[in-house]
């Protein structure tokens, strides 16, 4: 065999891809050939000094949650009733708000953003609706926004405490386009829609539950907060605390 | 009773979520990056897994990896490649390096040098060396003929091995 066609197979030589014969006849021109055996030494080398430093790679704990993470809410989505009994119930939600809410705003007000919460987020559980940007890094969320909204919103992940960030998408309610921030909770999704905060009001957090789904809503010193998921109050108020307390952080 | 489809899903996928990442990695070059193709890539195999009529699991997932990688890279951009005059001058072009020089480059020299690559020469280097497939895995991967497989590793190869002589010959 000629060195040109020996050079070929060089490679496919060292990844043994080669049939027995073949590879015979290759090793056979190697031992003659010193050209072609350092060609053959330099494949070798180069293994060597990949195995080295470019190694397989184990996936990072985080990955592995989130993975798990979205997997768990495809699953509970997929097995959730057909969904337009829901959009039946948050019709109703109109006439069942009361008054139960306390808010700085006026009761209708707060009626009609309570209905606008509860549709987009309960929208936003039909497939291919959670999310318009699909990511676990805030540092990819947050800047998404860029352009699309007059305002941007703070995004932070709680991953560490459990609530990974699952992504954002655009929204619209309260007559503008907002941010909603999309997180997990085992096989549950939480919407937080947020907008700056308009200057001289404030409030507290107040609940309310409605078929099923339970909702937050407080005005901090810089954003006003709707909080949305059919995860247990308790647990959502937990998951508010971690919000305010990442935005008083950045407030300072 | 009929296993629930998601778990069936993640018994047959989640076992390569390290083979996964590992090709992510590389082929993006970022780990955010990288942790986001892999996010996304699993929820497409999800959505795709009617079409897996079973055979090799971990084949299946790299292919979507690599397509959701490539799709990835369209839609940002790809980020131009550093230029080293150094490394792309003429003389040192024609240089081949000896086995030696090239087992001597450290963890740094060797990320960069595969950095360098284009992506459809890096995709295959990984494949091959990092993960050890053989030609006709790799060919199904990347959605390519085996005879390509061999070309690019070929030129692949010798890319790699220039950088890294030049490289590790400026030490």
């Amino acid at each position: 065999m000629r060195c040109a066609e020996i050079e070929q197979r060089i490679g496919a030589l060292a990844d043994g891809e080669l049939v027995e014969a073949e590879a015979r006849d290759v090793e056979e021109h190697l031992r003659s050939c010193p050209a072609c055996r350092a060609a053959h030494e330099r494949v070798l080398a180069l293994r060597t000094a990949l195995e080295q430093h470019a190694p397989p790679l184990a996936a990072p704990d985080r990955l592995r949650a989130a993975v798990h993470a979205r997997l768990e809410t495809a699953a509970s989505v997929s097995r959730r009733p057909v969904a337009w009994r829901w959009l039946a119930a948050a019709a109703t939600l109109v006439a069942a708000i009361g008054g139960t809410w306390q808010v700085a705003t006026t009761v209708s007000d707060g009626r009609a953003l309570a209905d606008q919460v509860l549709a987009s987020h309960v929208r936003s559980l039909m497939p291919g609706h959670l999310t318009d940007v699909a990511s676990t890094d805030q540092h990819t969320v947050k800047p998404w926004f860029n352009g699309r909204l007059d305002y941007s919103p703070a995004v932070s992940d709680f991953a560490g405490a459990g609530f990974p960030l699952i992504g954002g998408r655009l929204d619209y309610v309260g007559g503008r386009p907002v941010a909603a921030l999309v997180y997990g909770r085992r096989q549950h999704m939480i919407d937080v829609l947020l907008w700056p905060t308009e200057s001289g009001t404030r409030a507290g957090p107040a609940s309310l539950t409605r078929q099923g789904y339970h909702l937050l809503h407080w005005v901090g010193p810089q954003y006003t907060y709707w909080v949305v998921s059919d995860l247990a109050t308790p647990e959502l108020r937990q998951f508010s605390e971690l919000l305010q307390r990442a935005e008083a952080a950045t407030y300072r | 009773m009929e296993q629930d489809p998601i778990e069936r899903f993640e018994a047959v996928a989640l076992p390569h979520l390290d083979a996964a990442y590992t090709l992510a990695r590389y082929l993006m070059r970022d780990d955010a990056a990288a942790q986001d193709v892999v996010q996304e890539a699993f929820l497409r195999a999800l959505k795709y897994f009617d079409r897996f009529r079973g055979g090799d699991a971990r084949a299946w997932v790299l292919a979507i990896v690599r397509n959701t990688s490539h799709s990835w890279r369209r839609r940002q951009g790809d980020r131009p490649v550093e230029f080293d005059e150094r490394v792309h001058s003429a003389s040192v072009e024609e240089h081949t390096p000896e086995a030696a020089l090239l087992r001597s480059a450290d963890r740094e020299m060797v990320r960069r040098a595969l950095d360098r690559l284009p992506l459809e020469l890096r995709e295959v280097i990984v494949l091959r060396e990092i993960q050890g497939l053989s030609y006709k895995e790799i060919a199904g991967v990347a959605g390519i003929p085996i005879g390509t497989v061999m070309s690019r590793l070929s030129r692949a190869r010798a890319r790699l091995e220039q950088v890294l002589g030049a490289l590790a010959g400026r030490e």
